[in-house]
């Protein structure tokens, strides 16, 4: 009897968790930092939304405030190594030993990176919730919030196949290293991470719509301020299988080349 | 003092030898530091002026502090392994040295990516900081005082280390200031801002020298350089009782 | 306790160790272990010109005694001088008349050729650039390096690297020089070369050269006096000369045997083990030479494979304190 899900799915999640798990100290300082960066840039919002009569692009203090928790919780789930980690295991020649291995390379790496970054997301929603919890109170729809559940290890997909897909390029480059500050910045303001997109001026949200980045930040935390708009999740799933698609196809090529090239 | 120069120079030389990805890496730093800087615009362009605070002294802001980010982390680039190498007892290389030891041990590495901030800031100054002697004076003095700082306040908390055995005290100190330091510490209310003028003297770092630029005040200046010069002063004394335990061999977890 | 004495015989000693001890507080809080006591009341002196080495099993002690003759670490107690000053409070003044090689720590910049670390140490040593030019080139045909300092030092071999950090320990001419087992990771070849060089600077220069190790041939091939040292405390001190008619005369024999044998009697030959299909002998060597025994062996038994191999320091340090292994 065929397995829906190869076994190797399953052993790839729970090492990842497993490895986050195992250094309760990494966790616990990770949350520290978190609650500083959410301390800061909710506060930051939350003063722009008073001087703006309370209510800035539909966002007042709470949902500003809740936005900043989960945008935080799902760009913070993701190592912000990933890339230059990919890039170090290409060059490094850990990826060609990976290749011997009777699974895809690339699945591995996303299995594993995807249950690392689940205690992570729990430790960031408790962390960021608590502050939001002691500045503004609870969130602004419980309804909503229970959408956004869902669409934070959705966001830490959809990021954790594009930065495989980008970091490919070290298949080619050598030097991924510098490819992940791009990235990051990236997420940063067309990803809705630091900004609610519905602030951002016009044409430039257009575009935000319209790229991946929003998946990684946006999403989860336009839901989890109160805006009830479950067709997001959908959008986060098709971006998925395309990113997914991205990453497969260009570590194919590299490890191609590998083998016809060398480590 | 020549030991020191020479430390410097080596270190400069050997940071050059990997020009490949050093164009790459500095023109990506750019990207970092544009992409703060569309997000300050586009915030204050959408909240309007906050606190006293508005587009423009942000970017004064972002310019401090990719200065003296960048003088910090690029020159003196081990300030931010200093924890490491205590608990990992890696500073015995420096030790065999007739050499002071924690100059030595700062400029022994540096990183010329780091320095590309540097251009940065400078740039960011002159094209949108308004510039004129007077205020490129400060500027300079401001982001000089807010390195010093930084550095102070770096191997004070990686000189923990000594104390703690642990390493990570360094890495969770360098995150918390440069983190913080992006925000001006006028946002923040009570608790907060005074742990910013204090502990972690994010505001000094650069909010401080960012108002200075605009509404120079002699009092707010001298409380910054005295912050810097104790800062230091903390941090080469941390260093210094840190290295007795060392020497004791308290610090190791392995003989 | 007892203040150092000058060797009135030969003038100041170079080395002067008088009961040092070192104490690692170990563990804290709750989960309190005992103190680890590293070193107990060491003693021994060092005269100006001398090859000493300083062997011990892993654990000994060895590194942290170099240590703290080095300045990095200091005593629990006891006294030590090294060139009449106090290791740990005269670090600097100390650094600049002694040399340092620690096996795992490099002077010298990865991605720079040595010549380029070099100028940076002589500057931090007060040379100046033609003196130091000049003592360069002294030491590059002195160690027989001088092809190998304009590479950079990350395409050195690892044999090739200690030569150049030999060379870097040199330049500021100490009077003694601390290697911290710097054969470690070498090939057989590297090894002697480099053994070859420390006797060399030893002979030229007149330095003093204090080594620890804990590889026997190490002792045999430089030191002129060996130290033995075993959980903390000196057990040998004395000629390697003598050590090596009474204890290192000693050679194991390992035999793998394709069909039993009885168990055999040999002059100058202990058997250690013997089983159907191996056997182990220790030969003494000053009563029965090696091939003499391996010419028996091969003739009379039934051999599938032999091997010679030196005791274990273990075994020798086992047998200075007559206890059965």
């Amino acid at each position: 009897m065929r397995r829906l899900v190869p076994a190797w799915v399953g052993v790839a999640l729970t090492t990842g968790a497993r490895r986050v798990l195992a250094a309760p100290g990494g966790l616990a300082v990770g949350m520290a930092i978190h609650v500083l960066i959410v301390g800061a840039v909710s506060t930051l919002w939350r003063v722009a939304v008073e001087a703006n009569g309370g209510s800035l692009d539909g966002y007042d203090a709470t949902s500003v405030t809740w936005y900043m928790v989960l945008s935080e919780a799902a760009y913070m789930a993701v190592s912000s190594r990933i890339i230059e980690d990919i890039g170090d295991d290409i060059a490094g020649g850990a990826v060609a030993s990976e290749m011997l291995r009777p699974a895809p390379v690339v699945g591995i790496r996303l299995a594993v990176q995807f249950g690392a970054s689940l205690p992570r997301l729990v430790a960031n929603l408790v962390a960021g919730g608590a502050v939001a919890l002691v500045t503004v109170g609870g969130p602004p729809s419980t309804g909503a919030l229970l959408l956004a559940l869902p669409a934070l290890p959705l966001a830490a997909a959809c990021n954790l196949a594009a930065a495989h897909a980008f970091a490919g390029v070290a298949f080619w480059l050598r030097d991924a290293g510098s490819a992940w500050f791009l990235y990051q910045k990236l997420i940063f303001i067309f990803g809705g991470m630091l900004l609610p997109l519905q602030v951002v001026p016009g044409a430039m949200r257009a575009i935000a719509f319209g790229l991946p980045f929003m998946t990684m930040a946006y999403v989860p935390a336009r839901l989890g301020s109160g805006h009830v708009e479950p067709q997001l999740l959908l959008v986060q799933v098709a971006w998925l299988v395309v990113l997914t698609a991205a990453a497969t196809a260009t570590f194919t090529a590299g490890e191609r080349r590998l083998q016809a090239v060398g480590g | 003092m020549r030991g020191f120069a020479a430390t410097l120079r080596g270190a400069f030389a050997e940071a050059l030898t990997n020009r490949r990805a050093f164009g790459a890496q500095v023109a990506l730093m750019f990207g970092n530091d544009l992409a703060w800087c569309a997000f300050w615009v586009l915030f204050f362009d959408r909240a309007g002026n906050l606190r006293g605070w508005d587009g423009t002294r942000a970017l004064l802001l972002l310019s401090v502090f990719a200065t003296s980010a960048g003088l910090t982390l690029g020159v003196f680039a081990n300030v931010r392994h200093v924890g490491q190498m205590a608990s990992d007892g890696r500073l015995d290389a420096v030790l065999a040295l007739p050499v002071s030891p924690l100059p030595h041990l700062l400029v022994r590495q540096v990183r010329t990516v780091n320095l590309g901030d540097v251009l940065f800031g400078l740039g960011l100054f002159l094209v949108a900081g308004d510039p004129d002697p007077g205020r490129f004076g400060i500027y300079l003095v401001g982001s000089l005082a807010s390195t010093g700082l930084m550095l102070g306040f770096l191997i004070t908390a990686g000189s923990l280390a000594f104390f703690v055995g642990s390493g990570e005290t360094g890495e969770a100190g360098f995150h918390a200031l440069l983190l913080l330091s992006n925000y001006p510490a006028d946002f923040f209310g009570g608790l907060t801002k005074l742990v910013l003028y204090t502990v972690i003297p994010a505001a000094f770092v650069t909010a401080v020298p960012a108002k200075l630029v605009d509404e120079f005040d002699p009092g707010l200046a001298a409380l910054l350089l005295g912050a810097s010069a104790a800062f230091l002063a903390a941090g080469w004394a941390t260093f210094t009782f840190g290295l007795r335990r060392y020497s004791s061999g308290s610090v190791w977890t392995q003989a | 306790m007892t203040t150092s004495i000058a060797n009135d015989r030969n003038g100041a000693l170079a080395i002067d160790v008088h009961g040092l001890t070192k104490t690692f507080p170990a563990g804290r809080g709750r989960r309190r272990r005992p103190d680890v006591e590293a070193v107990r009341g060491i003693t021994f002196s060092v005269e100006p010109g001398e090859r000493v080495a300083y062997i011990g099993p892993n654990g000994a002690g060895k590194s942290t005694s170099i240590k703290i003759l080095t300045g990095i670490l200091h005593a629990s107690s006891g006294d030590v001088t090294v060139l009449g000053m106090v290791p740990w409070r005269e670090r600097r003044r100390l650094t600049r008349r002694i040399g340092t090689l620690f096996g795992q720590r490099s002077q010298l910049w990865f991605e720079l050729t040595p010549r380029q670390s070099f100028r940076m140490l002589a500057a931090i040593h007060r040379l100046d650039r033609a003196e130091a030019a000049r003592r360069v080139a002294e030491i590059a045909e002195l160690l027989d390096a001088g092809d190998l300092f304009d590479q950079p030092v990350r395409s050195l071999s690892l044999g090739q690297r200690m030569r150049c950090e030999l060379a870097a320990c040199m330049l500021h001419r100490p009077e003694i020089l601390f290697l911290d087992e710097p054969t470690i990771g070498l090939d057989l070849l590297a090894k002697q070369l480099f053994r070859d060089l420390l006797v060399r600077l030893n002979r030229d220069r007149g330095t003093t050269i204090f080594l620890t190790s804990h590889d026997v041939a190490d002792v045999e091939h430089v030191a002129e006096r060996v130290v033995v040292v075993n959980h903390g405390s000196i057990i040998y001190d004395d000629a390697v000369g003598t050590l090596r008619r009474t204890l290192l005369a000693t050679k194991l024999v390992e035999v793998g045997l394709s069909a039993p044998v009885p168990v055999p009697d040999f002059d100058g030959v202990t058997v250690l083990e013997h089983s159907p299909t191996a056997a182990r002998l220790a030969v003494d060597t000053n009563r029965r030479s090696v091939r003499d025994v391996l010419d028996v062996l091969l003739d009379t038994w039934p051999v599938a494979d032999i091997s010679v191999v030196d005791p274990p320091l273990e075994d020798v340090i086992a047998e200075i304190y007559g206890v059965p292994r």
